[in-house]
């Protein structure tokens, strides 16, 4: 059809309007992850949107410097809390950091399919909730469905569905389920077909595509200013992903590729997210492949792991283990380190000091998305009230981390 | 100074200082069971071996041994330098010393330890020393091993009573002969000893005996393993929950340092543990002094009472308002409590003299009891050489018991409830007193305010040589107690006085220095002349 074609002045169309103020959030349904905006609108044109984080504020950083090192791992689970496996991955490989100890090969495959599964996870939800937030109820339905999927077998390996608290220092709580491999194997190929219907479904949406394409648009040089890390940064076209720019574990020896995008708008960031669920499929697929079914999950060293409890009940020696470690803690040796690791948002950095004792002195968390969050005010000045629900969904903002 | 090598750092050493005691003023800790700064050194737990080179031109001691080649499976024959143990060898110029350095020593160290784990009974969950014992803390540091043995432990004596105080476990023990040789070398009695050999090996008591005496507490304390235990603490708390002040002993007027280990949840104290300070205590306690830490809870005053009858703090002050109003300053009388601290006294000092006017100043407390050569003295004070300094002037309380029959006070402020001769006089006169625990005092007075015990405020105590010391508080206030020295600057409130001290902090300053400590010539009388 033709567009209307009436000569007119831009500006008549325009309704005069005094500068209003609106409160989108706490509560707001779309402000997932505890967050408030106070805006300035023009019209339905936002002129300053002000970010105010910190409702979910739990004093995460303190509390680790009450209990051992040990009990901090129920404390990560709760920072991304959609993908609390990669949290306990990286503080887990932080201790161990510090301590010098390398955990057993089998253990290093076991937490690379765990963490790429909570990555999956991490993705469905976030793609999802965003596509639901644009009306589009059914793909997000499929989505959870699949995650659905990822989460029976997180929940056959640790017991529980959403926090585990399964990542120890030096190991794993338990060693990979007998039926793990053939889970994933069974699994990865129907969640993937399901991304796919839900994929068909909105990105021949002329209407979701309008929505996305072209808004919150950021160039890879500001977003890399900014400390923008993830997919959020990828989606600019700047290809750093940890995994591959400093590899830990064994991504060095899994072949996979980083996507990115182009313009490094809400479309772009939608769009890697559903290209890093099919990267962490080919992950997951090489690393249970080379997962040992036999041999230790954890390493040896006393210091830090737990014995066997059939030691502990029998000889002193494991009762004196097991006693010096729960109730003094593992002694992390004093000093103090840095260590990163991809989440899901990101670049998930913990820096650590140890005074000696079996208490972290400080635990210091970089959440991914607090630097992402920091731009979203960039993202949002100059566009309309309704390009928030997007733009602030595909950020994924995670209160839990990003306030600390 | 001469100086000697261990580990390659120079060390410096008084002669006579065997290696590990030369270490152990420089602060660095050899691994040791057997030793104790305070005994004599037997070298029988072998867990303070240290390698010494020889000197130059010298062959070095070497053992033929046989070690296992783990890629053969077999023995094979092998030299190692002979170790010696560091509580035994004296510390001599140039001696060059290896003890975290040398593979030899922390492969010796290990092995000691887990030979002295082989027949332990899996026993820490019910063991008191668990979270202080040094079997746990040194199987972290030096063994790291698990259990190679499978068979069946030795099996010993469990729960034997060595007497009225100590509970003896002989599967736990791990024959260091501490506790022996603190009864020989300390307490100066042979009481204790050990029987059979190798396996069998047990500390026993003297037949016809039984553990006792004043300082039964100090083999437990020196035990290094769970093997004694004290009756007191058995099964009463875990030590990881407890907190520790650095406390003084309020039993007698020696003052021993302690450590006060209460436990925060509950308020409540359940052990004194000595603290070591050379110029005191050494470090050891008597037994009187290790469970007086009970009177922080025993007998206190934690209400405020008139007549008897317990009252609000607000409700006793206004009592004291109506019993002190229009009383000429001279049938007003003061007294000193000798287990009260430094600071309270101080404090009754400038209420009395000061404020009040008043002329007659006296001093109460415990009467004399048991002494000894050791530790115990006969005063059971642990304040009096305080108040000489503050009020030298002051009389016993007897002489004030003659001044009330006689009519010549007839209202008395008093600090602390306890008194050497039986105080029933007293009633007769307005008393006030102000105490942290009940005694006669408490018993004749009109009026009491209760007052926190040294485990709940912090208070200088002079002990009978002289020495300040500081005492820091651990409890919460019980009950409606607040600090002496607050209570008196309100007591200075009620009676339309206002005080000139409000912190801690000020009275220090009053009486930093032994000038200002001692009593301004002024303000208390010398006593009137017979």
């Amino acid at each position: 059809m033709e567009p209307l074609d009436i000569e007119l002045e831009e500006g008549e169309l325009e309704l005069p309007a005094e500068p209003m103020h609106l409160n989108m959030g706490p509560s707001h349904p779309a402000m997932h992850g505890t967050v408030r905006m106070v805006l300035e609108l023009s019209g339905e044109t936002i002129a300053r949107a002000d970010v105010q984080i910190g409702y979910l504020h739990r004093g995460f950083e303190k509390m680790c410097e009450r209990g051992t090192w040990a009990q901090v791992f129920p404390y990560v689970d709760r920072l991304n809390y959609v993908s609390p496996m990669l949290n306990n991955v990286g503080f887990a490989l932080a201790v161990e950091k510090m301590c010098g100890i390398a955990v057993p090969e089998r253990c290093q495959w076991y937490r690379m399919a765990l963490g790429e599964l909570a990555r999956i996870s991490d993705h469905l939800t976030c793609d999802g909730a965003m596509a639901m937030e644009l009306g589009a109820f059914t793909p997000f339905l499929w989505f959870i469905k699949a995650r659905e999927m990822i989460w029976d077998i997180l929940e056959e390996e640790t017991g529980a569905r959403l926090t585990h608290s399964f990542g120890r220092i030096g190991g794993m709580a338990h060693p990979p389920t007998a039926g793990f491999k053939a889970l994933c194997r069974a699994a990865l190929p129907k969640v993937l077909q399901t991304v796919e219907e839900g994929e068909r479904m909105l990105l021949k949406n002329r209407i979701f595509l309008d929505r996305l394409e072209g808004v919150g648009s950021i160039s890879g040089p500001e977003a890399v200013a900014m400390g923008w890390t993830g997919p959020c940064l990828r989606a600019t076209g700047v290809s750093y992903d940890i995994r591959k720019a400093h590899p830990y574990l064994r991504y060095d020896e899994v072949d996979f590729e980083v996507p990115v995008g182009t313009r490094g708008d809400t479309l772009d960031r939608f769009l890697v997210r559903l290209g890093e669920i099919r990267q962490s499929k080919r992950i997951i697929e090489q690393a249970v492949d080379r997962m040992a079914d036999e041999g230790p999950v954890n390493c040896d060293d006393p210091r830090v792991v737990l014995p066997d409890k059939g030691e502990v009940y029998t000889t002193i020696e494991g009762t004196i283990q097991h006693f010096k470690l729960v109730m003094e803690g593992a002694k992390v040796p004093r000093g103090e380190c840095y260590s990163y690791t991809e989440a899901g948002n990101g670049e998930l950095g913990f820096y650590l000091v140890s005074d000696g004792s079996g208490t972290p002195y400080r635990v210091r968390i970089r959440p991914p998305c607090f630097q992402v969050v920091g731009g979203l005010q960039k993202l949002l000045e100059g566009r309309l009230l309704s390009d928030i629900v997007p733009t602030f969904g595909s950020l994924n903002m995670i209160g839990g981390e990003c306030d600390h | 100074m001469p100086t000697f090598k261990l580990d390659g750092k120079t060390l410096p050493f008084e002669p006579g200082d065997s290696i590990i005691k030369a270490a152990d003023r420089q602060g660095i800790t050899i691994p040791h069971y057997c030793w104790h700064p305070g005994l004599s050194s037997p070298a029988n737990c072998r867990m303070c071996l240290v390698e010494i080179l020889p000197k130059a031109g010298q062959r070095p001691v070497m053992l033929d041994i046989l070690a296992l080649d783990a890629s053969t499976g077999e023995y094979r024959p092998v030299q190692k330098p002979k170790l010696q143990p560091s509580c035994y060898t004296p510390a001599t110029e140039g001696l060059e010393v290896l003890s975290d350095s040398s593979s030899h020593v922390v492969q010796a160290r290990h092995d000691v330890q887990e030979r002295l784990l082989l027949n332990h009974p899996v026993d820490c969950p019910i063991c008191d020393q668990a979270g202080e014992c040094t079997l746990q803390d040194y199987w972290l540091e030096y063994q790291k091993t698990h259990k190679r043995m499978h068979d069946e432990p030795v099996h010993k004596s469990k729960g034997v009573e060595f007497g009225p105080t100590i509970v003896y476990d002989g599967e736990r023990c791990v024959m260091c002969t501490r506790c022996i040789r603190f009864m020989d070398e300390v307490a100066k009695d042979h009481v204790l000893d050990m029987r059979e050999r190798g396996n069998l090996n047990e500390i026993t008591v003297s037949p016809g005996r039984q553990l006792d005496g004043h300082y039964t507490f100090m083999t437990e304390h020196v035990c290094p393993v769970g093997a004694l235990t004290t009756k007191d603490f058995r099964f009463k708390a875990r030590v990881w929950f407890l907190r520790t002040a650095e406390s003084v002993c309020q039993g007698c007027a020696t003052g021993c340092n302690a450590h006060l280990d209460y436990d925060p949840r509950n308020n409540t104290a359940y052990r004194y543990r000595p603290r070591d300070n050379e110029k005191v205590n050494k470090y050891w306690m008597c037994d009187e002094g290790m469970l007086s830490y009970r009177e922080a809870h025993d007998g206190r005053v934690t209400r405020a009472a008139v007549r008897g009858k317990p009252v609000t703090v607000g409700a006793a002050l206004d009592e004291v308002r109506s019993l002190f109003a229009n009383v000429p300053a001279e049938s007003v009388a003061i007294v000193f409590g000798a287990g009260h601290s430094l600071e309270d006294n101080w404090a009754l000092r400038e209420l009395g003299m000061v404020l009040l006017g008043s002329k007659q100043a006296y001093w109460s407390g415990h009467p004399d009891g048991y002494e000894d050569a050791i530790l115990i003295h006969r005063d059971k004070n642990s304040n009096t050489r305080g108040l000489q300094l503050l009020a030298p002037g002051a009389r016993p309380l007897s002489a004030l018991i003659d001044d009330v029959g006689a009519g010549r006070v007839t209202h008395v402020i008093a600090l602390g409830g306890a008194a050497q001769v039986p105080a029933d006089v007293l009633s007769r006169a307005k008393l006030v007193t102000v105490a942290a625990h009940a005694g006669p005092l408490t018993v004749s007075a009109a009026v009491v305010l209760p007052a926190t015990s040294w485990a709940e405020h912090s208070g200088t105590y002079v002990n009978f040589k002289g020495l300040r010391q500081v005492s820091e508080p651990g409890l919460e206030p019980l009950g409606d107690s607040r600090a002496a020295f607050r209570v008196l600057a309100d007591v200075a409130g009620a009676l339309g006085y206002e005080a000139s001290w409000k912190k801690l902090k000020q009275i220090r300053a009053q009486l930093a220095g032994n000038a200002a400590a001692d009593a301004p010539a002024s303000a208390v009388p010398a006593a009137p002349a017979e």
